[in-house]
């Protein structure tokens, strides 16, 4: 179990840099969580096009974007900024929430 | 106050529910005096979650985009391995008690490395454990108004019901016999796996490294995975109400690996070839 723990950390690391070094590259679109709202509520993205969602939480305690539809579950502590890559969609409408509140939610329209 | 409820209880359900199966397992072997394992697996599982909990509103930039996902990632594979080596030598075992229960049991404490069920109890504690921390940590801040406090003490009692469910799996699990509890719980054990083998899968697919593929069926209206019921399947055999084609293959995959590997050269029994369905609702 020990023997494995250097390994891991180090492919961990690895694996952040790379990711990391992607996630930059893509095109990012804004969504901030604020008085218990998202906004915007819709997310308008281009549709078969990767992008991240730059998540900001400007409400004073933790928020989980969460969307099933998207296979996402991301926290987001009070006061941060996430950055969440997301894969190129297919045209339609994909519900998410915040699963800490879940009165929370909106929607990314792909189009 | 109803909504923090579910949400802690959902989140705690499955670790309460590992904990219950594994503390009965060491007393069902004789070995009590090896609870410690178990104890110090959860308390681990607990202090790491607070551990990350931390970290994740100390950090930013890439570290806080991927590294509670590549974290959590880890967590639901090592708790996949580990709950289907401990189903294996559960089933392993439960066959092999006949008779001369005692020296059976030594043999048992003898070969079957109990350290696995601490990391059992880690893993279960810590793969939902930093989100529940958060979750609390924002409810406590809040906690200034009427409304506010009505809310945290509804996820503490959520936990606390937890809690109690995992509590009541001991107390009842005591009274079944060994070899039937074996047979039962390496099963449940199988189907639990099952469900965090392709959560694990969904996210790959999700995070890009795995092909897209569609979704294989939408139960949702009629049982939402995160509604009160629904989100208890989720937690006992993985229930989805939206899962993608690459959920379902891997969870029937899983299954079917994990099943053979368990009942392989057992007696002919009904279990052997049930694990077939969608929604395998009869082991709830």
């Amino acid at each position: 179990m020990r023997r494995l723990f250097g390994p891991s950390i180090a492919a961990l690391a690895a694996v952040l840099l790379i990711a990391g070094a992607a996630a930059a590259a893509d095109n990012e679109i804004p969504l901030t969580i604020e008085k218990g709202q998202f906004q915007p509520s819709e997310v308008k993205v281009k549709a078969n096009t990767p992008f991240v969602l730059v998540i900001t939480n400007k409400n004073p305690k933790a928020a989980e974007f969460e969307s099933k539809d998207l296979r996402v579950e991301k926290v987001v502590p009070a006061g941060k900024t996430v950055n969440v890559r997301i894969r190129a969609l297919k045209p339609g409408t994909y519900a998410f929430f915040d699963d800490f509140n879940q009165a929370t939610t909106g929607r990314i329209v792909a189009e | 106050m109803g909504g923090t409820f579910v949400v802690t209880l959902r989140e705690g359900f499955e670790a309460a529910l590992i904990l219950g199966i594994v503390y009965t397992y060491l007393q069902k072997i004789g070995a009590e005096r090896q609870y410690h394992y178990v104890t110090r697996g959860g308390l681990l599982g607990v202090l790491a979650s607070i551990a990350l909990g931390v970290l994740v509103t100390v950090l930013s930039g890439p570290l806080l985009d991927l590294g509670p996902d590549v974290i959590g990632l880890a967590v639901i594979f090592i708790a996949v391995v580990v709950l289907t080596w401990h189903g294996y030598w559960m089933q392993q075992h439960a066959r092999a008690v006949k008779g001369e229960v005692q020296r059976r049991i030594d043999e048992a404490q003898a070969t079957h490395r109990l350290w696995i069920v601490g990391v059992l109890a880690f893993t279960g504690v810590f793969r939902e454990g930093a989100e529940t921390v958060l979750f609390l940590w924002g409810l406590m801040t809040q906690a200034t108004t009427t409304s506010g406090w009505a809310s945290a003490l509804g996820a503490v009692l959520g936990l606390a019901m937890a809690a109690t469910l995992g509590w009541g799996i001991f107390r009842s699990g005591r009274h079944i016999s060994l070899q039937r509890f074996f047979a039962i719980t390496s099963v449940f054990l199988l189907f639990l796996a099952a469900g965090m083998f392709s959560t694990g899968v969904g996210r790959l697919e999700a995070m890009g490294f795995l092909p897209q593929t569609p979704i294989a069926w939408d139960t949702s209206p009629i049982l939402d995975d995160h509604g009160f019921v629904g989100g208890f399947l989720n937690g006992l055999v993985g229930y989805r109400s939206r899962p993608s084609v690459l959920e379902v293959g891997s969870y029937l995959l899983y299954l079917a690996a994990a099943g053979m590997l368990l009942f392989r050269s057992g007696p002919p029994r009904a279990q052997s070839s049930e694990p077939r369905g969608r929604i395998p609702a009869h082991v709830a």
